[in-house]
């Protein structure tokens, strides 16, 4: 059946469903290991632009 | 694994300007409800409901989406619902499209600079917390009886080791029914963020009182031969792995319960068990069989992991990657360090993440600095979010390819009924004159007949197509 406008079915592969691990394999090698110190830099830059007040603004509902 | 899996997401809201107070939850809805309609109504990502679904959901309150899930407003906070999912691959890439759906709102809408959508379950001022809900079909036969779900609570128990995504501090809901002398520990970091609001072992409620296993019954679905499994207790999760391990897991736990498979455990005071393993960041994470035999968190899961390795190897290519990534992480998370699991699990991440801040800054744990970046490791914003730049660095394990990512919020997952569903969602969408009710289990145009849809592994597309191909409207375009 050809496919709706507007809308976008998985393409074949799912035929078979997938895994996570067959799909990374596909992407490419991930890091194993951490590595706690590569982009510390962008990380830390970013964490210093927080507000550090923002936290006391951030009031929720209760939920479920 | 031939199953159903689905999340629910409520998004807390982290509006820009002076806080104005309990006022602030109005300009929340406020904004919830621009979104919502900028997705519906502009974006048409999706149609409206037209109905009123129930009694705090009244028409135009929310509606379903071409990917098959579901956007609405509900309790004070924009919820998501992912469409049903057979592969932990499609669960995982279903729960990103929710996030793109909502950032791609923002940023159109220009509102990138008011709002940032956060993916948690907390805040740290109040004892308010929201959900992350999963739900697991299971057959009726599932024992769904007190002694039959002790496996199943010593599991949930215990995974939080693995699922939590970690909180600076903690709450104490009972302190804010009675004061009591405390002689407790400060909690300066804990695993998980739901752990303190869990007070029951079991409870239908799912707002007051929440429990380790909510007992609704609530299938959506044939109830002859289903049950949908509702839990409450777990974290909103950011790390894909952490998702996929987590329902891949639990299906594998609920799998060995159903054929009586599973290992003949149970833990005492469950309700209390759960929050000393979330606040015990020495990874000892100590509870007691029903005996009274003491053994690690650790020590239950390797049980669980050894009867699926004994029942389930070779089930297929999701078991086996959950058996293998299982195996791996426990043994990580036995040598008690958070930096050997921070690449995959959230709460281990964001204390690494925040202690170096925390070292390099030199400011104590008590800082209210380290609540903020506590939220802002779960902003959904790839140009605001901490949890955002440890993946595209490559420190966090990634599941999805890019090209999948991109897929989530407009495709519907393969294998399951949101295919039907997502065909009806656009054919009404193709034809706006259309009057509708769209249901998880079925849908009805120009009040003619039902199209009921109770089984949720059919994909339900030659009905579908065939119900609107009878109605009186231009042809479909098939």
């Amino acid at each position: 059946m050809e496919q709706p406008m507007g809308v976008e079915f998985s393409p074949d592969r799912q035929v078979v469903p997938g895994s996570p691990k067959k799909d990374v394999q596909k992407e490419g090698p991930v890091p194993k290991k951490p590595d706690v110190h590569k982009g510390t830099d962008r990380l830390m830059d970013r964490m210093k632009k927080v507000d550090p007040n923002q936290s006391e603004r951030y009031r929720q509902r209760t939920g479920e | 694994m031939k199953t159903i899996v689905g999340l629910e997401t409520e998004y807390g809201a982290l509006l820009s300007g002076p806080s104005q107070g309990m006022r602030e939850l109005f300009r929340q809805e406020e904004m919830f409800q621009k979104v919502r309609d900028h997705v519906f109504y502009e974006q048409r990502m999706g149609i409206i409901d037209q109905h009123q679904r129930a009694y705090d959901e009244p028409p135009g309150n929310g509606g379903f989406l071409l990917n098959g899930g579901r956007l609405y407003i509900d309790m004070g906070h924009v919820e998501y619902a992912t469409p049903e999912c057979h592969t932990l691959l499609d669960l995982v890439r279903a729960d990103r499209g929710g996030d793109q759906l909502l950032q791609d709102a923002v940023n159109e809408m220009g509102l990138g600079d008011e709002i940032s959508f956060i993916k948690n379950n907390i805040d740290h001022q109040t004892l308010a917390t929201f959900g992350s809900h999963e739900n697991y079909l299971v057959s009726r036969d599932f024992p769904f009886t007190e002694r039959g779900m002790d496996p199943l609570v010593a599991f949930l128990v215990t995974r939080q080791i693995f699922t939590g995504s970690g909180r600076v501090g903690a709450s104490y809901v009972n302190d804010s029914l009675i004061s009591l002398a405390s002689d407790r520990s400060p909690v300066t970091f804990q695993i998980s963020q739901r752990a303190d609001y869990i007070v029951n072992k079991f409870y239908q409620w799912v707002q007051m009182n929440r429990s380790i296993v909510n007992t609704r019954d609530e299938p959506l679905s044939d109830p002859v031969q289903y049950r949908r499994m509702h839990l409450l207790l777990g974290d909103s999760n950011m790390s894909e792995f952490a998702t996929a391990l987590k329902f891949g897991t639990t299906k594998i736990a609920m799998d060995l319960i159903e054929d009586g498979k599973a290992p003949r455990i149970g833990v005492l005071d469950p309700v209390r068990a759960c929050r000393s393993i979330s606040h015990d960041m020495s990874m000892e994470w100590k509870v007691q069989d029903l005996e009274g035999d003491v053994l690690s968190a650790v020590n239950v899961q390797e049980l669980f992991l050894e009867a699926a390795i004994r029942e389930f190897s070779g089930r297929d290519e999701d078991t086996d990657w959950v058996i293998q990534e299982w195996g791996t992480l426990l043994d990580d998370l036995s040598k008690k360090d958070p930096v050997l699991v921070s690449d995959r699990l959230d709460w281990a991440a964001k204390f690494v993440m925040i202690n170096q801040f925390r070292e390099a800054e030199k400011v104590s744990w008590t800082d209210p600095w380290l609540e903020s970046l506590d939220l802002e490791y779960h902003n959904i914003d790839p140009e605001k979010g901490l949890f955002r730049i440890l993946e595209e660095e490559g420190r966090h394990r990634r599941l999805l390819p890019q090209s999948l990512l991109e897929t989530g919020k407009n495709c519907p997952p393969s294998f399951t009924r949101a295919e039907g569903r997502s065909i009806a969602v656009n054919r009404i969408l193709e034809n706006p004159d259309l009057s509708y009710i769209i249901q998880w289990f079925g849908i009805q145009v120009n009040q003619g007949e039902i199209l009921y849809m109770l089984e949720p592994l059919k994909t339900y597309r030659k009905e579908v197509g065939a119900y609107f191909s009878d109605l009186s409207f231009p042809p479909a375009r098939f």
